[in-house]
């Protein structure tokens, strides 16, 4: 029998029931289980592929809920498993307009790698599952974010499982990679790159890593840690552009070159004078490795730091080119 | 869109199919086989073999062994010879399941990012549309966002000109640091993170080309309509494709820096050898026989020219060197060491 006709199977039956229905009741009983069940030998590993099922159900949305049953708090083996209707159903005062319609598609659209790509493919099936007409392809615009860091699927996982995470981070100016423990709350991508939002368990506070800045791989926690609710993506985003804002660059540009045209359209580019352009910027290092990207082009007037780091980044350029390979 | 039509890997999809398809029928009462697979995306053969499958299930029911009034049933004559799908008796299940805390997370995070776009969509229907998504959720959705990308102004007029058919004209400098005066069919607008680009059928390259928003200046509108429909030149996810004259550039890089490369180089040939390719065929001439520094790896990429190359590597020194051809490598000398020269003089 295929994995999804027992999945269904399971669904339809705990919707089904009021009360809620046994561990016992559902391998002896539910298509799936109940013909590898057997009433008197061990199963064992049919109790296992029923754990996975749960979560696999309820990593779509569905909630799986178990309860005690009356007059025996705590037992295991009595637990009740079920599927509240309310729960689970769509609210019916939710509908889409066109316009509304078209921007879900676009929204869906822009997933097209990782796991955000599956889960958006999914909500437009439980759309059209309303009768949403989501089949017009959008026509005139192909919107893509990017997924590239490494440590962004495991993040994404360990934030939704509401557990913590460790990995090692390579601070700018360190010379090793440390390893930091984390309770992550919050992933935000802010000038085109991720952002971790997380309590720093080592120091007990709040920090702000770059996914790209992640060595490694990230190792989740097991157990959930308990965070308190907050809009921490909003706060996030609102302290990436506050350090945006209080950051300037000045430029020199070379008037007609790729770096004059492009940065000075950035948000917030300003220019002072004829070939003179200044620039927010987030991130010193960054900035250094695009700046000294557009080589002659630019002139790093300010600040010192930043001056140091293009000009630091433009010599290794060509030391690492000028010596025989 | 193309990845619709795939058939669902994962049986998570699958279920989440046959959940989201069950309410669709039983609000419809009948529709026919192709109806229901265009609304979803989905060959007609997954609409019928989930309509199979949703027929001989239901509920273990009282008696716990799946009788006949348990179980979903359908209208066999409409279904065997019609083609249509009647469901006539439901179990357990008739409304749509809500979303994940994920898959709104993914949809509002989306809806974010589109926000910068020019259309006239005040941000009324983005903040009203994002709170039905999060109402619609079994959970609080996740915490994933993303900020307004930078949009420039000429994104407004290029979309105008795709919406409505017409050619256009700019300066378009290239990486190479040229200025030409480009006039294009203007097709679609493709995003990647914060950069922005246009496909465009190019008239004197007679092709379809790749330009970034941010390089073009000076565009006009034209009143003259597009030269043609160009629909029969499949406009693929990649943003820059190969052509014959491509570099080929064996380069030695941090395996994390594999990603940054992106979109800047048209290939990268995976099977190139890690020991410097010692006999290799002609293209791997001047690559010698040491081995890449420790934890970097060698592999050859296709570039349109040594320009954006230069550009790139300049850029992040530390984690990407070019091996070989030696003309590559003494561009990125060159162009670095032509900016260390201003600071010098500076």
């Amino acid at each position: 029998m295929p994995v999804e006709e027992r999945l269904f199977s399971l669904v339809l039956a705990l919707l089904a029931t009021e009360a809620g229905l046994t561990k016992g009741e559902i391998l002896s009983t539910v298509q799936g289980y109940r013909q590898r069940y057997s009433a008197n030998g061990d199963n064992a590993s049919l109790e296992r592929q029923f754990e996975r099922d749960k979560d696999d159900i309820r990593e779509l949305g569905v909630p799986l809920e178990a309860i005690d049953t009356p007059g025996e708090p705590g037992n295991n083996q009595s637990l009740r498993y079920r599927i509240p209707r309310t729960a689970y159903e769509l609210p019916a005062d939710i509908s889409f307009s066109d316009a509304e319609t078209t921007l879900l598609n676009l929204a869906a659209m822009a997933w097209r790698e990782g796991s955000l790509s599956r889960e958006s493919r999914r909500a437009l099936l439980k759309l059209r599952s309303i009768g949403v007409e989501t089949s017009d392809p959008v026509l005139g615009y192909a919107p893509r974010i990017r997924t590239r860091d490494a440590a962004f699927e495991p993040l994404n996982d360990a934030l939704s499982r509401g557990v913590g995470a460790s990995f090692a981070y390579l601070k700018p100016g360190d010379a090793a990679a440390r390893l930091r423990t984390v309770t992550p709350l919050a992933l935000v991508q802010h000038q085109g790159r991720w952002h971790l939002k997380a309590i720093d368990t080592g120091v007990g506070e709040p920090r702000t890593f770059l996914l790209s800045r992640i060595t490694g791989p990230v190792k989740l926690g097991r157990t959930p840690v308990d965070v308190p609710p907050g809009d921490y993506a909003a706060i996030a985003l609102a302290e990436l552009d506050a350090i945006w804002e209080a950051n300037v660059a000045e430029l020199e540009v070379v008037a007609g070159s790729d770096a004059q045209v492009r940065l000075g359209r950035r948000r917030g580019a300003t220019s002072p004078g004829e070939g003179r352009l200044l620039l927010h910027f987030t991130d010193l290092n960054l900035l250094a490795d695009e700046l000294a990207g557009f080589g002659p082009e630019v002139l790093v007037i300010g600040p010192e730091h930043l001056r140091h780091a293009v000009v630091e980044r433009l010599e290794q350029a060509v030391r690492t080119h000028e010596e025989a390979v | 869109m193309a990845r619709d039509a795939q058939p669902f890997a994962f049986a998570q999809d699958k279920l989440t199919f046959l959940l989201s398809l069950v309410p669709y029928l039983i609000d419809l009462g009948r529709v026919s086989v192709a109806e229901a697979a265009a609304h979803f995306q989905v060959s007609e053969k997954q609409i019928r073999d989930a309509v199979t499958l949703i027929a001989v299930s239901g509920v273990p029911g009282e008696t716990t062994q799946y009788q006949h009034g348990d179980l979903f049933d359908i209208s066999w004559d409409d279904f065997d010879e019609r083609d249509e799908i009647v469901i006539t008796h439901m179990v357990a299940l008739d409304d749509s399941p809500r979303f994940s805390a994920r898959e709104a997370a993914a949809l509002i995070a989306g809806l974010q990012y589109l926000q910068s776009l020019p259309e006239n969509v005040d941000s009324g229907v983005y903040s009203s549309l994002m709170d039905k998504l999060a109402r619609g959720a079994s959970e609080r959705p996740s915490q994933v966002a993303i900020a307004g990308s930078d949009t420039t102004a000429s994104l407004a007029e290029v979309r105008d000109a795709v919406a409505r058919r017409l050619q256009i004209s700019f300066d378009y400098l290239s990486a190479r640091g040229s200025r030409e005066r480009r006039t294009v069919d203007p097709l679609r607008i493709d995003s990647d993170d914060e950069n922005w680009y246009l496909r465009a059928w190019d008239h004197a390259r007679s092709a379809v080309r790749t330009f970034r928003l941010d390089r073009m200046t000076g565009i006009t509108v034209t009143d003259i309509p597009v030269s043609g429909s160009h629909d029969d030149v499949p406009l693929g996810d990649r943003l820059f494709v190969g052509g014959d004259d491509d570099l080929l550039v064996t380069i030695e890089l941090d395996p994390s820096a594999m990603a940054l490369l992106g979109e800047f180089v048209s290939s990268v040939d995976e099977t190139a050898p890690a020991d410097g390719g010692v006999g290799e065929s002609d293209d791997a001439g001047g690559a010698d026989a040491r081995q890449p520094a420790p934890g970097r790896v060698r592999t050859r990429i296709r570039v349109a020219h040594v320009h954006s190359l230069k550009r790139l590597v300049t850029a992040m020194p530390s984690a990407v060197t070019i091996v070989d051809p030696p003309e590559a490598r003494a561009a990125v000398v060159d162009w670095a060491g032509a900016a260390l020269d201003r600071y010098r003089t500076a």
